[in-house]
This record gives C-alpha cells, structure tokens and sequence, in this order.
C-alpha cells in the first residue's frame, strides 16, 4: 500500500498509494524530519488530498525553520494533481526521467 | 453494462473501493490511462461521505459505486444511503494561488474533482435521505 523511510542516498523515499487511509502514516514519518529533506516520489503511484495535506504540513512547519521539502521523480498524474492543487508554487518539484 | 458494488462508509473498505475500480475498469475495457483520475475523484466522494455522512443518524452510512462504459472514457455513480444533504458541486473554490503561509487544509479535494472530470452532477432525494453524484471521464 505505502512504504515511507530513509533511502540510501538520506533522502525519504515514498513507494506506493498516499490516500485517506495512508496519510496518518506518512505524516508520522515525515513529523521526524528537519531541515533540507528531499522527497523521493519515483514510486509514488498515486496521491489524494489527504496525501496533499501531509506534504503541505510537513512544507509548513520545515519552512518555518529555515527548512524545505523537495519533491522529486514526480510522475505525470501526480505532478497534474500537484499543478492543480498550485503546490508547483510553493514546492521545488522536478518530474520522473 | 454497469458494474456496481456497495461499500461501507468506512475509511478502512477504501483499498477494496480501488481494487473493484481496477477490475471494473478491466471488465468495462476503458482506457487504464483515466483510473488513477478516476481513484481519486472517488476517494474524495467516498471520504467527503465517511467524515461527514450523516448528522442525524448513528447508523453507518453505505456507499454504492457503479461504473458503465461510454464512448472514450467512463460514467461513474455514487449513492450515499443515510446521509445529510451536502450539495458537493457547490463546495466552496480554493484559491490555490496563495502563498504557502495562507493556505489551509480542508476543501482541496471537492475544489480539485471539479477539474478533473467532464461533467458532474449532484442529486439528493430528501425523502430517501441518499445522495447521488453522478460524474464522467473521458480522455478528450
């Protein structure tokens, strides 16, 4: 369904579907990062907006202590919805190769 | 055809809400490239239903997905049985412009479905107590 964690390179990697019955666990994880992170979406299938909400917290609070959270890998159907949802202007977003 | 399943208002019977999507959409032949589309329009319906169904009533409320094939994409019904009148059409708009210290949480998915479809249409016979929203997607 959704795995969450540190990949090897020390960026967070997020595999998987990031809905309503998701989100709960990928904002615990993500509640543990500071500073500069990066967020590995390559295997991101899908997202929803409980999914949107998250990362929005997540920017929220790092943004608040000089910090930031990147979106990387993005796919086309979550890169429209991130578009949509205006997170292009308040994330650094790069899509999948 | 029409394929049809009912759900319980229920956060936990969302992955069996996808899977039936994915088979539907397989025994209807549409096109793959609508189902994420598709998944997430109803997620937000179906969640809109499991947080704020019903008021009045401590019943759980039930959910009926239908999905029919028309040409070039897909016809999606969702029956809400034992819900609050809650016209999903006329949610308020996001202003997904404002800057990140302006935005709040709450509202972006109704205000996202509307984007992401062709049509979508919103009915509530009073006297039943059920909602209908009845939405299309084609890949036009």
């Amino acid at each position: 369904m959704l795995k969450i964690g540190f990949g090897p390179q020390g960026a967070v990697v997020i595999e998987g579907r990031l809905d309503a019955a998701q989100a709960a666990a990928a904002q615990s994880f993500l509640d543990t990062v500071s500073g500069r992170t990066t967020l590995d979406c390559t295997a991101l299938e899908y997202i929803s907006s409980a999914g949107l909400g998250v990362l929005l917290k997540t920017q929220k609070r790092l943004r608040a202590s000089a910090g930031q959270l990147q979106l990387t890998g993005v796919n086309r159907h979550v890169h429209d919805i991130f578009r949509y949802a205006g997170f292009d202007q308040i994330f650094e977003i790069s899509a999948a190769a | 055809m029409t394929v049809a399943r009912t759900f319980p208002a229920r956060l936990e019977a969302l992955a069996d809400l996808v899977a039936f999507t994915a088979d539907a959409f397989g025994q209807e032949g549409v096109a793959l490239n609508l189902l994420k589309t598709v998944d997430f329009v109803l997620e937000e319906l179906f969640t809109n239903v499991v947080k704020y169904g019903s008021r009045a009533s401590t019943a759980p409320a039930s959910v009926q997905i239908e999905l029919r094939a028309i040409p070039g994409g897909i016809e999606v019904g969702l029956t809400a049985y034992g819900v609050d009148d809650f016209d999903v059409t006329q949610a308020p708009q996001v202003d997904t412009s404002l800057p990140i210290e302006q935005r709040r949480p709450g509202g972006l998915g109704l205000h996202l479905i509307r984007r992401l479809v062709d049509s979508i249409e919103y009915q509530y016979p009073v006297s039943q107590m059920q909602s209908r929203v009845t939405f299309r997607k084609t890949s036009a």
